[in-house]
């Protein structure tokens, strides 16, 4: 099967800094890629250069078999990709049922004329935002349903995490980005974030995912495919096991991890 | 559905009870606002405002209550609105200063819901409202004093051009932001305030004079108006004319605020970046927002200019603007009621606090900043969107 996303030979100068320095892997339909690397390596600046955040010095980013290098955002998730924020960006003066319509943005048509000509289409159009978007808060782990007309500001920390991951669901994506989507879980709140991404991709087996982690229990949930960046650069791929044996990881990352293991 | 005992709701004929009372109640403050002549009489007024708002802020329940009453018999709320702006001309009678101050808090209304998509929608200052404000009577005025073209053609030519004007003065938004693009919204209206100054057709620094009076079915808006053999002062027919604006507008802020655009300003308020990877074009919504201001400001403009037949560049100047902002941040950002009740206070107290005339602006200077430091979310706080279900 044709990979979904292709990112080849991709390098991202800030400067005299190079963040990204050459990098080339692709993600199967239907895969799950996990990135991990020390901080600063330049896993966020990645999703930042498959999203059109940042147009990359040099390199081609193919999706779905069309280019996408460069693409403003809002094309690349019309597109279908999705994607969450390290440190988590909610809409937090509106409600957590808010945020999740907002995702739907692209699904959905209302212009300014429609809007003020054809009210009874647009009041249809959010009628069925608000039952997919219940929808989709009910189906992750915690409570999210109950607390929808909380300000999503006033979340704890692992509802701003799954709020961030049902609003990207929202946009209906092929491909799904998660940027350390454990940080600020504690153990039990990892283990129902692994079941919730096993249990996606039951539902939906095209869906894609890459995750960047940090935290190796969610990484080993998914060995399949790891990849390892430093400096910029991958420097190891392949499964879990392999990814944790190589050398150059274990220098880089992993040495005292391995070590314990 | 399980209900929350703590918030009951109000039954049907107390919530009936509950809107028309109320309503009665704001209009009669209203009125004695209006008819207040001694400094005394206005303050002990503002100092019955204060206290309602500090029982507001007190017991957040009565809000709720007033909401969920509202929310009940909507019917009857429109119904009673509608009773009372229909009425009011006929309890103020022919005392016409009274009719004149009603018009302009209209149009200021107007203007300000007009201002609210940016500044409260979308969190974009933007200080040429009352250059579009001023294109839309100019536009209008020319139109109808060169080419002979009736008032209600005027109006929606004069909207068009000025919503262009929005769509040339939103392309900046583009690539400024915050500060710099509130300058850059500031030069444009200066700008355009020169360029009415300077051109000899538009009447220089003299301005325009004799635009004619709207008529409607034969019905000349220079004269009385009879209805059931009681005779309004000419005002009158600018009076319903304006309400009907009003109307129109509020019909356009709800619409909007309730549809995916008014959520996607909302996004760009709260989260440029994340708005964007949800797939709004940041910089197409902020444009709207500048096109949707300018179109309404321009019905207010022409409105105006057919009202007192006499425009001059001295009408739309940056002191408009800043009203027109003190306006939206006093009332409540992104709060329709609000920013309404912003416009009748901002446009009444000035006329009846004459004494600080000399000082408005830095009365207004004080009352943003006041506002902003104390209560940024103005009198009336934005709502969260319910989707008919219950928080």
């Amino acid at each position: 099967m044709s990979a979904l996303l292709q990112v080849e030979n991709v390098t991202m100068r800030f400067g005299g800094l190079v963040a990204l320095n050459n990098v080339s892997f692709s993600v199967a339909r239907g895969g799950v890629l996990a990135i991990i690397g020390p901080n600063g390596a330049g896993k966020s600046t990645l999703f930042n250069v498959i999203t059109g955040v940042y147009r990359p010095t040099s390199g081609r980013v193919t999706f779905d078999g069309a280019e996408i290098t460069g693409r403003p955002s809002y094309q690349v998730v019309q597109r279908g990709i999705a994607r969450t924020f390290q440190s988590s960006r909610l809409f937090s003066d509106l409600s957590v049922l808010d945020n999740v319509i907002i995702g739907m943005h692209t699904r959905t048509k209302t212009g300014v004329l429609g809007a003020l000509f054809a009210p009874a289409a647009s009041r249809r159009e959010m009628a069925a935002c608000v039952d997919r978007a219940e929808a989709l808060l009910k189906l992750g782990s915690g409570d999210l349903f109950e607390q929808r007309y909380r300000l999503a500001g006033t979340l704890a920390q692992a509802d701003r995490r799954r709020l961030e991951i049902a609003r990207a669901l929202a946009s209906q994506p092929k491909l799904l980005l998660l940027d350390e989507p454990s940080v600020g879980m504690d153990e039990t709140e990892t283990d129902a974030l692994i079941a919730d991404i096993v249990r996606l991709r039951a539902t939906d087996p095209n869906l894609s995912v890459i995750l960047i982690e940090h935290d190796m229990r969610v990484v080993e949930a998914f060995p399949g495919h790891v990849m390892c960046i430093d400096y910029g650069s991958r420097i190891a791929e392949g499964d879990f096991a392999a990814v944790r044996a190589d050398p150059h990881v274990q220098e880089a990352y992993l040495g005292k991890a391995a070590a314990h293991a | 559905m399980t209900m929350s005992v703590s918030s009951p709701t109000p039954g049907k004929g107390a919530a009936g009870l509950f809107t028309v009372v109320s309503q009665l109640c704001g209009a009669a403050y209203l009125y004695l606002l209006l008819k207040a002549a001694e400094a005394w009489q206005v303050v002990a007024l503002l100092a019955l405002l204060g206290l309602g708002f500090y029982l507001l802020e007190k017991r957040a329940s009565i809000s709720d209550y007033a909401l969920d009453s509202f929310a009940r018999v909507p019917v009857l709320a429109v119904a009673t609105a509608a009773i009372i702006v229909l009425a009011f001309p006929f309890v103020v009678g022919s005392n016409t200063y009274i009719l004149h101050l009603l018009i302009v808090a209209q149009l200021y209304s107007v203007l300000a819901l007009a201002l609210n998509f940016q500044l409260g929608s979308a969190n974009i200052p933007n200080f040429a409202t009352g250059a579009s404000y001023g294109i839309g009577a100019y536009v209008s005025a020319l139109l109808a004093i060169n080419f002979g073209l009736s008032f209600w053609l005027t109006l929606p030519i004069a909207a068009l051009a000025a919503t262009l004007f929005g769509f040339i003065i939103g392309i900046p938004s583009m690539r400024a932001r915050d500060t710099y693009l509130a300058l850059v919204t500031i030069a444009f209206g200066v700008v355009v305030q020169q360029l009415l100054n300077n051109f000899t057709w538009t009447g220089g620094p003299n301005g325009l004079v004799g635009i004619p009076a709207p008529s409607l079915f034969g019905h000349s808006f220079a004269d009385p108006l009879f209805v059931f053999g009681w005779k309004l002062p000419s005002q009158a027919n600018f009076y319903y004319l304006a309400a009907a604006l009003v109307v129109v507008a509020i019909v356009t802020a709800h619409r909007l605020h309730g549809s995916r655009i008014g959520l996607a300003w909302n996004a760009l308020r709260a989260d440029e970046i994340a708005a964007k990877a949800q797939g709004i074009n940041v910089a197409w919504f902020k444009v709207l927002a500048f096109a949707v201001d300018a179109f309404l400001a321009a019905f207010a403009g022409t409105i105006y200019a057919f009202y007192v037949s006499y425009i001059s560049p001295d009408n739309f100047t940056f002191l408009v603007s800043v009203t027109i902002m003190t306006m939206v941040i006093v009332g409540g950002m992104d709060n329709i009621f609000g920013v309404i009740a912003g416009a009748f206070l901002l446009t009444i107290l000035p006329e009846k606090l004459r004494a600080f005339e000399d000082y408005r602006l830095l009365v207004f200077g004080v009352v943003i900043i006041g506002f902003l430091m104390i209560r940024p979310q103005g009198l009336f706080p934005q709502r969260m969107r319910r989707y008919g279900g219950k928080p």
